[in-house]
């Protein structure tokens, strides 16, 4: 990997402002790089375009009235963030879930997974300069927005979980669609593969770029497929199993040298354990019975104290840490986000790699901006 | 032996009896939490760093008596998320843990914004989230509408 | 009368006309190959909406380039920054006076012509660092200065593949390297000089995956960031029409020009085989830029100075030797 050879003199370096309107940064992101020729010396993201105050309206609003905003923070993830939302405060508040609910959230959020994980793949390739994988990626992300859109009327900010199930019930129509587009997504990678993975471009682009040693990673505290390509198999659906996840034979793909090459081939195969999640989870699901627990009350108040609840988005260990007063409002709503430290290793990561690297790594990282503005 | 238990062997050794709390079953998503005096919050860290743990989450709680950061733990394996927590007056000035973790400088800096706590010699001061001329703290109870606010004490008895 | 018309000036008259008419028109048809091409790769269908086949698309979007605004920022070089468009454009047009398109249908069948084009398409260069300097902004500096030493790495091995041509036919006359094709394309004989012209022509003209001066996803739009309107309209026309023309020299060069395969003519006319040869080049060009990322500005240096060179220098002293022992 090209390193500058000197430390540039002072009155060499200049600012090149990138962003906050800038075609790779992947919402409003804004980095302050300080440049050496196409050497980066020093990055300095500016955040906060798209602070909402997420967790302050959480203080004033009742844990039902706040589901909707948990798909508003990774709107490429909502179905994730719903899903660990309802986890959390079912575990709060004590309230069990039917077990078909259980199978039909487990199936939702997979297919989330794998729609945020596609268009990783097509942005990422995107920012490479190549412009067809993100065609192919979005036509089949297309189909599982058709999928969710069927069962919960939304294809962004689901808001599909309750409080003790989902808000609707799934048809054999959709176990049909679903199944059908396992398949034709499996279909899919041997053409991604030959068309991205096995390409020499792609591999000289990212073999080597943007490394994230191990101990970086525990440094700034970075999770999910970055952690996972440094050689750490953790995942929250191992770890801490949530949910049915324990139920499931599946595998936690890991690399080994933590660049970019391992992340996209760490995300790629996850894609396929998320199949196999699904796949098993449409053979056991139970053909009948309820999927909502309905005694759940609208001003539902968990009792006082508080809960740490972590679990697996596409973009790694996500959290939201719950305070109750014992009153229908949350006194504290905060929400662990894996982007924010995920994007905080690359001013680290930036130091002495080319502007070109820089929109590689940044691709690789797979960041979404309004989830650390919160 | 797992990081967590020498951890917790280590923190048991190093606070006051009565300190460190277990929670067996894992029911609040922690595996014990351990109150630390403001003073010695850089000592107790630094011990957690050198046991292999990484710092997963930073908040803060604002109480009308009191303020309390809360520092969320995780050593990659199972079960074994810890937390420390400072209890401090609002406008006492805590130590800084960017020495220690990277990931602190801006968890820090989210917190500041938010809260309002400052922390002493912190690297970077500004602004996170939040615009950078914003010279009020949404988070504090007493800022916006709010739903009550409340005595440490009346939540964690 | 009679004179006028057979005279030289009347002729080069009339080509420049023709040269401009075809020109535009030749690029406004290649936007929409692209955009055609492009969208059947992706599993889409392209513009369709406008006349048939959405063929009338690119002219209703240059009308819309025209009808707007030509914004020059304000720290902009005021001199320099309306100059570059045409400076881009100029020299391209000047490639089209020696192209071979039939044994009687060159505007100007120099003893130099391939040397005149390789000449003018250089000066683009020029034209793409003025008008990346005269923005005044970070974006169109650095892929300005991306374009030049892109281009000067790159014009070597293109010149000394085409010099491997050149010396078979002991001549810079496209009608003369044409002629010496009648039987075999140069290609089969030459195959690593045409393919090292391939490589080197796609990145001439700063096309994918060679586009790293105006790499959007690094550089927003590289030098041509601030430009508008028709200005930008310019820069966009000199980059379709000289695909056109590198495809065209690649033709002439290697591939048969006028010429049949294997001297066989089939009844069609000279300027259908040429014009059909060029047009299946552009179409392998669109074809690469829509399959392949990009590659990255040091490794695209490396691809040049340490591969491409001197694997052009060794063929050329293989091709002088040769000839010399034949």
């Amino acid at each position: 990997m090209p390193k500058p050879i000197t430390p540039p003199a002072v009155d060499r370096v200049y600012t090149l402002n990138l962003g906050p309107q800038h075609p790779s940064t992947h919402g409003v992101l804004r980095v302050l790089l300080d440049l050496d020729g196409e050497f980066i010396v020093k990055a300095d993201p500016v955040l906060g375009y798209g602070h909402r105050g997420h967790e302050k309206m959480g203080e004033n609003r009742t844990y039902k009235q706040f589901m909707p905003n948990t798909s508003r923070m990774d709107y490429l993830s909502g179905l994730l963030y719903n899903h660990g939302f309802a986890l959390a405060v079912e575990k709060f508040a004590g309230i069990e879930v039917p077990l078909r609910a259980k199978y039909i959230r487990t199936i939702c959020a997979e297919l989330n997974r794998i729609s945020s994980h596609l268009l990783w793949f097509g942005t990422y390739v995107m920012d490479l300069g190549g412009f067809t994988p993100f065609l192919y990626a979005f036509d089949d992300r297309e189909n599982i927005l058709d999928i969710l859109d069927r069962v919960s009327g939304s294809r962004l900010t689901y808001s599909y979980c309750r409080f003790g199930g989902v808000c609707r019930d799934v048809d054999d129509t959709f176990l049909e669609m679903t199944r059908a587009f396992i398949g034709r997504l499996r279909s899919r990678f041997p053409d991604y593969h030959n068309l991205v993975t096995k390409n020499i471009i792609f591999i000289h682009r990212t073999r080597n770029v943007g490394v994230i040693h191990p101990e970086q990673a525990r440094q700034f505290g970075v999770t999910g497929p970055n952690l996972r390509a440094c050689g750490i198999p953790f995942d929250m659906r191992k770890v801490e199993p949530y949910e049915i996840y324990d139920q499931f034979d599946f595998e936690i793909p890991v690399g080994t040298n933590g660049d970019a090459l391992d992340r996209y081939n760490v995300r790629l195969e996850e894609m396929e354990q998320s199949c196999r999640i699904i796949e098993q989870a449409l053979d056991r699901m139970p053909k009948g019975g309820p999927y909502l627990n309905k005694s759940v009350s609208f001003r539902l108040a968990p009792p006082k104290g508080e809960l740490y609840f972590a679990f697996e988005s596409a973009r790694g260990l996500t959290a939201y840490y719950l305070v109750s007063d014992g009153s229908p409002y949350p006194y504290r709503c905060h929400i662990r986000v894996p982007s924010f430290s995920n994007l905080h290793v690359l001013t680290d990561v930036f130091c002495g790699t080319m502007v070109a690297d820089a929109i590689s790594i940044l691709g690789s990282i797979d960041v979404v901006i309004p989830e650390i503005d919160r | 032996m797992m990081k967590r238990d020498l951890i917790l062997q280590k923190l048991r050794k190093l606070l006051p009896e009565g300190a460190v709390s277990e929670d067996e079953g894992y029911e609040s998503g922690v595996a014990f939490s351990a109150r630390v005096p403001v003073a010695r919050i850089v000592e107790i860290a630094s011990a957690c760093d050198h046991a292999g743990a990484y710092l997963e989450s930073m908040t803060g709680l604002d109480f009308e008596d009191t303020a309390e950061i809360v520092y969320h733990f995780h050593t990659y394996e199972p079960k074994s998320r810890f937390s420390l927590r400072v209890l401090f007056p609002h406008e006492e000035k805590i130590p800084t843990l960017s020495g220690i973790f990277s990931s602190a400088v801006w968890l820090e800096r989210e917190v500041r914004e938010f809260f309002g706590y400052v922390f002493a010699d912190h690297p970077d001061p500004r602004n996170l989230l939040l615009p950078e001329d914003a010279d009020f703290h949404p988070l504090r109870k007493t800022f916006g509408k709010i739903a009550a606010y409340r005595k440490r004490e009346e939540i964690y008895a | 009368m009679g004179s006028l018309v057979t005279s030289e000036w009347f002729r080069l008259v009339l080509g420049l006309v023709i040269v401009l008419a075809f020109s535009q028109l030749n690029a406004l048809f290649l936007v929409w190959l692209e955009r055609k091409v492009a969208g059947h790769i992706q599993l889409r269908i392209g513009p369709k909406e406008v006349g048939p086949f959405g063929l009338l698309q690119t002219i209703v979007d240059g009308l819309k380039l025209v009808g707007k605004e030509l914004i020059t920022p304000r720290s902009a070089d005021s001199r320099l920054f309306p100059i570059a468009p045409v400076l881009v454009f100029m020299p391209v047009l000047v490639g089209f006076l020696v192209l071979p398109f039939a044994p009687n249908l060159i505007i100007r069948d120099m003893n130099v012509g391939v040397l005149l084009i390789f000449a003018f398409s250089a000066f683009t260069v020029l034209a793409i660092l003025a008008g990346g300097w005269a923005s005044n902004n970070k974006y169109a500096l650095l892929g300005a200065i991306r374009s030049v030493a892109q281009n000067v790495a790159y014009e070597i091995p293109l010149l000394l593949a085409v010099l491997s041509v050149v010396l078979m036919v002991n001549s810079f006359q496209f009608s003369e390297i044409v002629k010496g094709q009648e039987r075999v394309w140069f290609f089969l004989i030459q195959p690593v000089a045409a393919l090292i012209y391939l490589i080197c022509a796609t990145a001439e003209t700063n096309r994918a995956p060679f586009d790293i001066p105006e790499a959007e996803s690094e550089l927003v739009a590289g030098f041509h960031t601030e430009f508008s309107g028709m200005r930008f309209g310019l820069f966009f026309l000199a980059e379709y029409t000289n695909m056109f023309i590198v495809s065209a020299v690649a033709t002439s060069l290697f591939f048969g020009g006028w010429h049949g395969p294997f001297g066989l003519d089939l009844g069609v006319p000279g300027i259908v085989w040429f014009l059909a040869k060029t047009y299946v080049l552009i179409f392998v060009i669109m074809w690469v830029r829509w399959t392949f990322p990009r590659l990255r500005f040091d490794q695209l240096m490396n691809l040049s100075w340490k591969f491409m060179i001197p694997l052009s220098l060794a063929n050329l002293v293989v091709t002088a030797i040769v000839l010399k022992l034949v």
